[in-house]
């Protein structure tokens, strides 16, 4: 009997008390959202249910300025300090939380030509999958649950060498940077982020 | 005393000492003196001594005095306190001896940015050096620094230097440090400016010449490359 009231009352205890990780995204909320789904108007992006993998390799990397630390890039100055808040136990802990929650479908705010982003996204689809849905083994992430504004922001990043310039510091941003060096210009970015949209239905 | 508590690393951070020192003393006198009559009257008029208060309304002049003339020596020494502060405030931000290399801060959430103007010691040229959270000068040299802030108030703090100036939104602050101990110091943002506050540091690196024109040359190539490829370039375009 006293084994019964003691597994019932550890499982309740397990059950209702909040993990760690979402303790620690409660820091995350103020910019991310309360689900995760990201705010354009502070420059951060839908995290909710991005892949374990990616998102630990993103929060150490800024932790470690690898990424966020380029004098023009004003986003990702505002990221690294809160990764930095994080130890390395904190970053697992986060990230199982995230990748768990409820992806969402983002908001459509680009209106590109679709023929021409998808002739563009066959060199994309070689790492990112041919349904954008990312390759663990290559660390490409998937690119259908993030917001598209976030995503071309990311490209001239790449491009403009302000995310994964060096190989040292961001060895997968730094595999990443030529292929948005592909990209002829703005235009370009906005057609392949619109088909990429388009492959969510 | 100040100096064993925080390094002084500035050519004005000893004067600024001076006048905390001053302030401590005079102060600790004052302290020292209240002490020594709040014990003595406790010690004095015990109930055993004097069992009976008396009431002093302090109307007349005979016991109004001991008020008066302490007031005077009060004020006289604030007097002295605000000579001595103005003299520091005047040599630390009202004037601004001839610059030797000029720098550009700029405060934003959550970093800093500053700009070295490179080897031809001119700002916005393309051999500026841009870094982030860390910023690295020569000893002996007086800096001009331009002060910004890109989004909300942010206040430029080097404790070493005894420095702190607030970086305002639309204004462009200039100041002038003059580092007297090379190595590595704390910089620290010293105004709310919001929730990464806490962990806006940066890092100064106080060197020699040769350490710094090391340091340029080393910076120098990729900074170029950098430059021209993203505004400052467009930037010297439209000043010209
Ligand atoms: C102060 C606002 C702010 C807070 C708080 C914040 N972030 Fe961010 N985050 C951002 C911004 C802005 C970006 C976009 C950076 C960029 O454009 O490169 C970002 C980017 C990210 C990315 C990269 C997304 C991608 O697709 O590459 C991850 C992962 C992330 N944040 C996780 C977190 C976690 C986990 C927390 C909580 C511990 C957190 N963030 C707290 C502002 C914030
Ligand atoms: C060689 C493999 C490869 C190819 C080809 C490639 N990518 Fe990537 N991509 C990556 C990797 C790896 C990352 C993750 C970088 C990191 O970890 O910082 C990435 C990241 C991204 C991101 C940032 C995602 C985020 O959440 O921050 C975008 C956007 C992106 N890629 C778009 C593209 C587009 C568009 C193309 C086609 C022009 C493309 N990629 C081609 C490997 C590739
Ligand atoms: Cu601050």
């Amino acid at each position: 009997m006293k084994l019964v009231f003691t597994l019932a009352f550890l499982l309740s205890t397990t059950t209702f008390a909040k993990s760690r990780g979402e303790e620690l995204f409660n820091l995350c909320m103020s910019c991310h959202g309360q689900q995760g789904y990201g705010n354009h108007k502070v420059g951060a992006p839908a995290i909710a249910g991005l892949p374990k993998w990616y998102i630990t390799k993103q929060l150490t990397i800024f932790a470690s300025g690898g990424r966020g630390k380029h004098p023009d890039d004003d986003a990702g100055n505002r990221m690294r300090p809160m990764a930095r808040t994080l130890t390395p136990e904190d970053i697992k802990d986060v990230a199982d939380y995230v990748s768990i929650l409820k992806p969402q479908t983002p908001e459509k705010t680009l209106h590109g030509d679709l023929e021409k982003g998808k002739a563009l996204f066959v060199v994309c689809a070689a790492c990112h999958g041919q349904n954008g849905d990312g390759n663990e083994v290559l660390h490409a992430p998937t690119l259908k649950i993030s917001n598209d504004w976030y995503l071309v922001t990311q490209l001239k990043n790449f491009k403009n060498k302000i995310r994964g310039a060096d190989a040292v510091t961001d060895a997968f941003g730094a595999t990443m940077s030529p292929m948005a060096a592909t990209l002829p210009d703005e235009e370009a970015m906005k057609n392949v982020i619109t088909y990429v949209q388009s492959l969510k239905q | 005393m100040m100096e064993q508590i925080i390094t002084q690393a500035s050519s004005y951070a000893a004067q600024i000492d001076n006048v905390i020192h001053l302030i401590a003393a005079i102060v600790g006198v004052w302290l020292a003196v209240a002490f020594y009559v709040f014990f003595s009257f406790i010690f004095k008029y015990t109930r055993k001594r004097h069992p009976k208060a008396a009431y002093i309304t302090g109307e007349t002049h005979e016991d109004g005095k001991w008020v008066h003339r302490a007031h005077f020596v009060v004020i006289a020494c604030d007097v002295v306190i605000l000579v001595f502060a103005a003299m520091a405030w005047h040599h630390v931000k009202q004037q601004l001896p001839p610059a030797e290399a000029t720098i550009r801060i700029v405060g934003q959430q959550w970093a800093w940015k500053f700009t070295d103007p490179g080897l031809d010691n001119q700002l916005d040229t393309v051999d500026d050096i841009n870094t982030i959270d860390e910023l690295h000068v020569k000893v002996n040299t007086v800096y001009h620094f331009k002060l910004e802030a890109k989004d909300v108030l942010h206040s430029f703090s080097v404790p070493v230097f005894r420095l702190k100036q607030d970086a305002i939104p639309g204004r462009v602050i200039t100041g002038w440090f003059k580092p007297t101990k090379t190595g590595e110091y704390d910089i620290q943002c010293a105004e709310m400016c919001g929730i990464g506050h806490g962990v806006m540091a940066a890092k100064i690196v106080v060197e020699t010449p040769e350490a710094h024109a090391a340091w340029l040359e080393q910076h120098k190539s990729q900074n170029i490359t950098q430059n021209i490829k993203t505004k400052n370039l467009k930037k010297l375009a439209i000043n010209k």
